[in-house]
């Protein structure tokens, strides 16, 4: 009797698995994580992209999964991965984790499936070149495709600017001091440049760049810290809060700094593009967008210098997906990176949509008629540098940052000896590479 | 009948074993084998290098270790400085945090008015999720719009960069840690004064001793089993905080308020510092360790002396 029921049970229990797999083999399952660095409701949008996607490709199920900041998202899926998990089949990550995943062998390129294509090269051409560089390999493999990407710029209170006399933004370093001064109070700082809080170095980036050395190149075995330029980068920005008083010794916090602008208690502020949506919406002054000045690279007025930043799409194999799940994956990084959907993100987010034809598509071509703010930061494109990457790039990265920290808040006073000795550490960790 | 009695005595030489093998089993799976693990892993150099010429683990002794305790060292300048940092933040936590709890318990351990909205008023800050309450804490901190510097400047001083002024983060740190935790030290010193019997107060008032000598003298050694526990988790808390650190400045600028197990968590990711991970956390769970073996000992000592 027992033995019986024992029997029934597990019959039951083996026909219950059979039809779960069976369904399964039906459908095709795409895990896709995806970070969310600004207030945006990234988990709405994604899932709205879902059932667009679903409804144009049957059979295919995207699964969007939701794993907190960049950082958290980098953790989770290696964590997954390092322990064996099976992990995303596609994410969004920033762009810099290119060599962290390619070195474990987690990642695949993006090149295979281009050069598959019947319009490869229009596909990729597509995208603005300054979003490439931090997805390609030395080599020239495209291995990421650009997708939430960013850069900082200038947002500056044109109502403050102009009762001081002010009617145009600063373009070069010397305006932007000046200006600067000028609109510092008591209850309100002239510039807020966010370098305090854990995460100085893509601001400083910035200048280093508009000094005239970026501290990356292609060669992701070099990285140039205690040039003469990026020492007197990382000098201009302690004077901000020091010598030149125009904001708080140390920069100001990363989230503080758009709180403080639309509180009118910031006059100018350097920030990610990626909030350009929301400052423009909250505001209750005229907000004015404009390029990071340009620094002593370029006395012409052609030393404007950004970053690049924010993240791209990554596919994930080990090798064992088959090609039905890979089609199925690229057809998805695809779809987010079509002009369509590109537009759309745009406008919805303020990040900078990645190719050229997604500017010429609604909801984005109108938007940028109406409010040109939305276009600065794509014109400024053509001045940036590539975001710092490198191999070991999490431990260098942390370096940097620490770094930059012990000379912003004075802790360091000689900079170029501290930048001597970074560099050290950081060559140390790139000899097994070269 | 005699074989079967034999099978019931071998099966109750099993029992026991078979009543702890789940705890046992989960012991061994989530305590003792990752232990061993680290002990082993911390004595290596992890796989390293491109997919294709990638180098698998190297044994390297102690050199992990000396690397950490190496200034000049990317990881050693961090590991030192955090590891002061940490002592500072224990010291600091235990020293104030704990005669707080214990002042506030004996404050609210009598009959007044409104003693059960005292009461949940201070212990309330332990209810709260510890990383909102930060991040609460973070706004209150903020250099601009924060509420500690709009109170600084109704007093005329200028404000203060709590998170980002590298002389202070450790201090706001510091300060939110206790004001979370000492309600909760409260309770445990509520508890253990209600049962100390209200019949020796009063027979030593009738000997004529003042309240302070109460205190001393009785209060005082009564509640050192209590005062040792709560001495002892609150310093092993001070060693296990992590996620203040994620909403307070993530270690301030330059690790000027990390401490050691967040800097563990900060170095996970990128597998080529493993061993340091492994070397750190050893490192860490040796104080701990310490700690709760001199617990041990002295409560042990306590009870034999009785």
């Amino acid at each position: 009797m027992m033995l019986r029921r024992t029997c029934f049970v597990l019959l039951v229990l083996v026909m219950m698995m059979t039809i779960g797999t069976a369904s399964a083999q039906d459908e095709i399952v795409v895990d896709f994580y995806f970070p969310s660095a600004t207030a945006n409701d990234a988990e709405g949008i994604f899932q709205r992209y879902a059932h667009m996607f679903q409804e144009e490709n049957s059979g295919i199920t995207i699964n969007p999964v939701f794993t907190g900041s960049y950082t958290d998202t980098r953790n989770t899926i290696l964590t997954e991965l390092q322990g064996g998990g099976a992990g995303p089949d596609a994410a969004v990550m920033l762009s810099i984790d290119l060599y962290s995943f390619a070195e474990e062998g987690y990642i695949i390129p993006a090149q295979t499936f281009i050069d598959a294509m019947d319009n490869g090269d229009e596909y990729a051409s597509d995208f603005f070149p300054a979003l490439m560089a931090n997805g390609v390999d030395e080599e020239g493999n495209i291995w990421a495709i650009p997708f939430q990407r960013s850069t900082p710029i200038l947002y500056y209170n044109a109502d403050l600017l102009a009762e001081a006399g002010y009617d145009s933004p600063p373009t070069n370093n010397a305006e932007l001091v000046e200006i600067a001064q000028a609109l510092t109070t008591d209850e309100r700082d002239g510039l807020l440049v966010p370098v305090a809080g854990g995460f100085p170095i893509w601001m400083y980036q910035s200048f280093a760049i508009a000094f005239g050395q970026n501290i990356v190149s292609d060669d992701p075995t070099e990285v140039y810290f205690n040039t003469p330029e990026a020492v007197a980068a990382v000098e201009f920005v302690r004077s901000l809060g020091t010598d030149l008083g125009v904001g708080p010794a140390g920069g100001a916090a990363w989230g503080d700094t758009p709180v403080a602008f639309l509180a009118g208690q910031a006059a100018m502020i350097y920030h990610t593009t990626g909030n350009l949506t929301r400052i423009l919406n909250d505001a209750d002054f005229e907000v004015g967008v404009w390029y990071l000045p340009s620094g002593p690279a370029g006395e012409d007025g052609t030393g404007y210098g950004a970053p690049t930043g924010g993240g791209n799409l990554y596919i994930f194999d080990d090798g064992s997906k088959s090609d039905a799940e890979l089609d199925a994956i690229w057809r998805w990084v695809m779809f987010l990176s079509s002009p369509e959907i590109q537009a759309d993100w745009g406008a919805t987010t303020g990040y900078i949509a990645a190719s050229a034809s997604a500017w010429e598509t609604e909801p984005l071509a109108s938007l940028v008629e109406e409010a040109p703010q939305y276009g600065i930061a794509r014109d400024q494109l053509q001045h940036v540098g590539k975001e710092f990457s490198s191999y070991a790039t999490i431990t260098i990265q942390g370096i940097i940052n620490k770094t930059l920290e012990s000379i912003l808040t004075g802790e360091a006073e000689d900079a170029q000896a501290a930048m001597d000795a970074a560099q050290a550490q950081i060559d140390g960790i790139l000899a097994e590479y070269r | 009948m005699l074989a079967s009695s034999r099978r019931k005595s071998s099966l109750a030489f099993l029992q026991p074993y078979l009543l702890i093998a789940p705890t046992l089993i989960l012991v061994l799976m989530f305590n003792i084998v990752p232990a061993f693990r680290t002990v082993n892993d911390s004595l290596y150099k992890p796989a390293r290098g491109l997919n294709a010429a990638g180098k698998p683990p190297e044994f390297v002794g102690l050199q992990n270790f000396r690397d950490i305790f190496d200034e000049s060292h990317y990881i050693g300048g961090r590991f030192l400085r955090t590891f002061r940092n940490t002592i500072i933040f224990a010291v600091a936590t235990v020293g104030i945090g704990v005669p707080l709890g214990l002042l506030m318990a004996l404050l609210l351990n009598r009959h007044q008015p409104l003693l059960g909205l005292w009461r949940f008023a201070i212990f309330y800050p332990s209810l709260l999720p510890l990383i909102g309450a930060a991040s609460i804490w973070s706004f209150i901190f903020s250099d601009s719009i924060g509420l500690a510097n709009a109170m600084l400047k109704t007093f005329g001083h200028p404000g203060l960069n709590w998170l980002g002024d590298r002389n202070l983060v450790l201090l706001s740190v510091i300060i939110v840690n206790i004001w979370k935790q000492a309600g909760y030290f409260m309770i445990f010193f509520l508890a253990g004064l209600q049962n100390i019997s209200r019949d020796i107060y009063e027979a030593s008032s009738l000997d004529g001793a003042g309240p302070l000598q109460q205190f001393a003298f009785l209060t005082l050694p009564l509640l050192r089993r209590t005062l040792l526990f709560v001495v002892v988790i609150s310093f092993t808390f001070a060693f296990q905080t992590v996620e203040q650190l994620q909403a307070l400045g993530e270690g301030g600028p330059a690790d000027s308020a990390n401490l050691l197990l967040y800097l563990v968590f900060q170095n996970i990711s990128e597998r080529r510092n493993w061993g340091y991970v492994n070397a750190m956390t050893i490192i860490l769970i040796g104080v701990v360790l310490v700690f709760t073996l001199s617990n041990f000992l002295l409560f042990e000592r306590d009870e034999t002396q009785r």
